[in-house]
This record gives C-alpha cells, sequence and structure tokens, in this order.
C-alpha cells in the first residue's frame, strides 16, 4: 500500500480526507508518523478504525500546526499601515483566521485592533480541523521559554507601527511554571470553531471583512486550492481583504477575483 | 550541463560569503538551476536573496510555493519556511516544525531534490556550525548524485563539512574557488 492508497482508504473509512495535500508534503509527515510508530501504512489504517485516540494523532501530525505571535513582522507592519488605516467604518469589522491552529495570529491581531481602539467592534472567528490545538487556543496559553521569539517579533511590530504598548500588557508571564497566558480580556473575544475545510460547511452564517488565510494553501493541490478559495470568497464582503503567506500566491484562476494590494489582496465587486 | 537538472547547495555559518563568490563567478552562460538552502539567522528576513542576485549572472529569487523551477534562475530558501523540490519539477515550501533545529532544513531540501531528480543531481555541503545537510547529501549519493564537500580546512566553521564526510565519502572534496572551477567546467 501507497500514501495515495492509504489516503484514500482513509477518506473512505474515517471519512477525513487528504487525497487532494500535494504529494510531497503529505507523503513526508506520513512517512514521519510510520517511523516514529513502526508500523505500516496498512497497520496504521486497521489502528486509526479502532481506536479514536490514534485516528486524531494521525490528524495531529499530518495536519502543520506551527503559529506564532506576529509571525512576520515586516507583514504586519506593513498591515498597520495600509490595510488597518482603511477598515470599514461599520459597527463591527468581522475577522476570519482559517487554520487558525494555537491562536496566536488570532491574538497578533486582536492586539493590534486593541491598539487602535476598534477591539470592542471586532467580531473574531478562528477555524481549524484539529481540536487538540484549537482548546490551546481558548485557553491562550503557551511555553514561555522556548518562545521567548514572541516578545522579539511583539516589540519590532510595535516599533514598526509606532505603537508603546509592552508584552506584558498583554501577557501575564509566570516563568516559575514556564507558561505565559494571554489576558483573559483578549481570550473571551474569538469563537474558536472545528471545520475540516474539504469537507465541512463554512461554520458561521455572516460575511467577513478581513480573510487570514497564511501559509495553509502550500499544502493543497491546485484543484483543491480553487475549491476552497471560490468557497471563502462566498464569504467575503465586496473589497474584503485577504491576506495569504509571505510566500504564497493565488492560483491563475482565483487570482482574476481579487486586486494585490502589496500584502494582501482585496475581492473585486 | 545535460547530464544534470540542478545544482542543490547547502550551507549554514560562513556560506553566504562562499556563496557570493560562487555566483558572482560562475560563466556568463551558466544555465543549470541552483537551488540554495542556507540557514540564517532569524531576525534577518529579507535583503539576502537581493544582495544574491545584485553580484550574480543568474536571475536569484526567493520562490513562491508551487513555483516552477526554471534554467539560468537561482532558487533560495525563503526565511523561515523549509523549501522542497516536487516531482513535477516545482518548488514547494512548508512552515512545519523545526528539523535540526533549523527553517529551512538543508536535510528537507537536499532529500527532496535526491528523490526527484536521481542521478541527475549535484549536491554540494558548505561551511556551517550544524549537522543539517549530512542526510539530504547522503540521500543524493544513494540515488548516484554527484556529491562535493567543501573541504573542511577551507571551512570558516568545519562542523558541517565534516558532519557530510563521517557519512559518506563524496566525489570531490574541494575549495570554494575548485567547487566554482568545476561547476564552470560542466559541459
Amino acid at each position: 500500500m501507497d500514501f495515495k492508497q492509504f489516503l484514500k482508504s482513509f477518506k473512505n473509512r474515517t471519512g477525513y480526507d487528504f487525497c487532494d495535500y500535494s504529494d510531497n508534503s503529505i507523503s513526508r509527515r506520513l512517512e514521519k508518523i510510520c517511523e516514529g510508530t513502526g508500523l505500516t501504512f496498512e497497520q496504521m489504517l486497521d489502528k486509526s478504525l479502532i481506536d479514536t485516540t490514534f485516528r486524531n494523532k494521525v490528524i495531529d501530525e499530518i495536519t502543520v500546526n506551527t503559529t506564532e505571535l506576529f509571525r512576520d513582522p515586516a507583514t504586519w507592519i506593513s498591515l498597520y499601515k495600509t490595510l488597518y488605516q482603511q477598515l470599514p467604518k461599520s459597527p463591527n469589522i468581522t475577522f476570519w483566521h482559517i487554520g487558525c491552529s494555537r491562536g496566536l495570529e488570532v491574538y497578533s491581531n486582536l492586539i493590534l485592533m486593541h491598539q487602535m481602539g476598534l477591539f470592542d467592534k471586532c467580531r473574531v472567528i478562528g477555524t481549524d480541523i484539529n481540536p487538540r490545538v484549537l482548546d490551546i487556543a481558548r485557553q491562550g496559553e503557551y511555553a514561555y521559554k522556548f518562545n521567548l521569539y514572541f516578545k522579539d517579533n511583539f516589540d519590532e511590530v510595535m516599533k514598526g507601527c509606532g505603537l508603546n504598548a509592552k508584552f506584558e500588557d498583554y501577557f501575564d508571564i509566570d516563568e516559575h511554571n514556564d507558561t505565559m497566558k494571554i489576558k483573559s480580556f483578549m481570550t473571551e473575544r474569538p469563537s474558536f470553531i472545528i471545520q475540516n475545510l474539504v469537507q465541512d460547511k463554512i461554520p458561521f452564517a455572516y460575511k467577513v471583512d478581513v480573510v487570514f488565510f497564511r501559509n495553509v494553501m502550500i499544502y493543497f493541490n491546485e484543484k483543491l486550492q480553487n475549491k476552497i478559495m471560490a468557497s471563502v470568497c462566498t464569504k467575503m464582503y465586496d473589497g474584503a481583504a485577504l491576506i495569504l503567506g509571505r510566500q504564497e500566491s493565488l492560483t491563475s484562476l482565483m487570482s482574476t477575483r481579487f486586486t494585490k494590494m502589496g500584502q494582501f489582496y482585496q475581492k473585486k465587486a | 550541463m545535460s547530464d544534470y537538472k540542478a545544482i542543490v547547495i547547502g550551507g549554514s555559518a560562513g556560506s553566504f560569503a562562499v556563496v557570493l563568490k560562487m555566483l558572482s563567478k560562475l560563466r556568463q552562460d551558466f544555465e543549470l538551476p541552483i537551488i540554495i538552502c542556507m540557514h540564517r539567522l532569524k531576525h534577518i528576513r529579507s535583503g539576502l536573496a537581493e544582495n544574491l542576485d545584485l553580484k550574480s549572472n543568474m536571475k536569484v529569487v526567493e520562490p513562491y510555493d508551487k513555483e516552477r523551477i526554471e534554467k539560468g534562475k537561482v532558487y533560495l530558501a525563503p526565511a523561515n519556511y523549509h523549501m522542497f523540490v516536487e516531482f513535477d519539477g516545482t518548488i514547494s515550501l512548508s512552515v512545519e516544525e523545526m528539523n535540526n533545529q533549523s527553517r529551512p532544513s538543508i536535510d528537507y531540501t537536499l532529500s527532496s531534490a535526491a528523490m526527484a531528480y536521481r542521478e541527475k543531481c549535484i549536491g554540494i555541503i558548505l561551511t556551517g556550525a550544524n549537522k543539517d545537510g549530512a542526510k539530504g547529501l547522503k540521500d543524493i549519493a544513494d540515488k548516484n548524485g554527484f556529491t562535493i564537500v567543501q573541504d573542511p580546512q577551507t571551512a570558516e566553521v568545519d562542523t558541517m563539512p565534516k558532519a557530510a564526510l563521517k557519512l559518506i565519502k563524496p566525489n570531490l572534496v574541494l575549495s570554494p574557488d575548485g567547487i566554482t572551477d568545476f561547476l564552470n567546467k560542466l559541459k
């Protein structure tokens, strides 16, 4: 059984469809699981069917859960100076973070909104396929020493935006237990909802002003990218902004529906 | 150059100067794609490709995900992304966990090139203070690709070339100028 046959059987028997993930990435991650567990594809499949914990572990390892506070500070500074200065003047501004993982990008955005006095207008949704990381996002608690560079990113962004906020304004640091926790007025704001992008309907009814969709589509093949972007578009207001990862671009099919504005794309009417 | 489809280079501490010099001395009509994975300090996020581009006859880019690999171009792994060569001749990127404490990981780039190009790949390991890349170079050797390791005596930090030499006996061990001469003589 090769990885493609594994993915097909996994889809048919568990409902989780990873068939249109890019080959190199998914095969490498599956091989890693095989190495780590000492199981063959057949054994992994059998075990996933009877052992839910193991199945969730497979999904956890297949999906990439990297997220950091103010990842690519230059991108955030640019967004602050452009997009954030032209957000709609409506009573609500709705943000959707797709593949939000442990929520650090959600909180990065909220920190800037708070600095701009827009916090109370923000409606924020974070979606992800992985229930484990969403629990961490809700808690907003992270290892401290391992993630010390969050503070460097934070300071770089504040400096670049000309803001005076301190890291401690938003994080409670507990060096003894090696944790930092986002303050509760922040963690109370977003809704974190499970969504399997490939199969599930979008789990909320309203339209959004800003979509963060960074470094998620790099794991999908072009066919799947087009399908998912078309569905995301239906939830975006005309003129809404789409933010991709620094080294990502829209497929040629989807790029006709957007205008590139530096670090973000604007949906055409 | 028809025997090969691409050159993949890995390096860490001290390798920027080596790569800069190599690219500036490659002959005008050099057309094999060069795929470079260099560790860099996390806060240096831009300017590297631009600097190399200024000194090189070839176009140096930090590729976008799914960008096609073309002749006469140099592809530099973007900061904070892993870079892979895909079977269809495109680059793919990933932000997954670090490998050997590194993102980009040289092992990932070299191993993916070994899979995609098999014996039609030249792999080069330069100076560096980390073992990342040794396993990737071995993968290239295992597919009968051509392997070169920078002579540890000429390396600013010899950990990386020594780690590679511990795993395999490369086709050549050369100084930076020796590597450039070798590439310029490829037919």
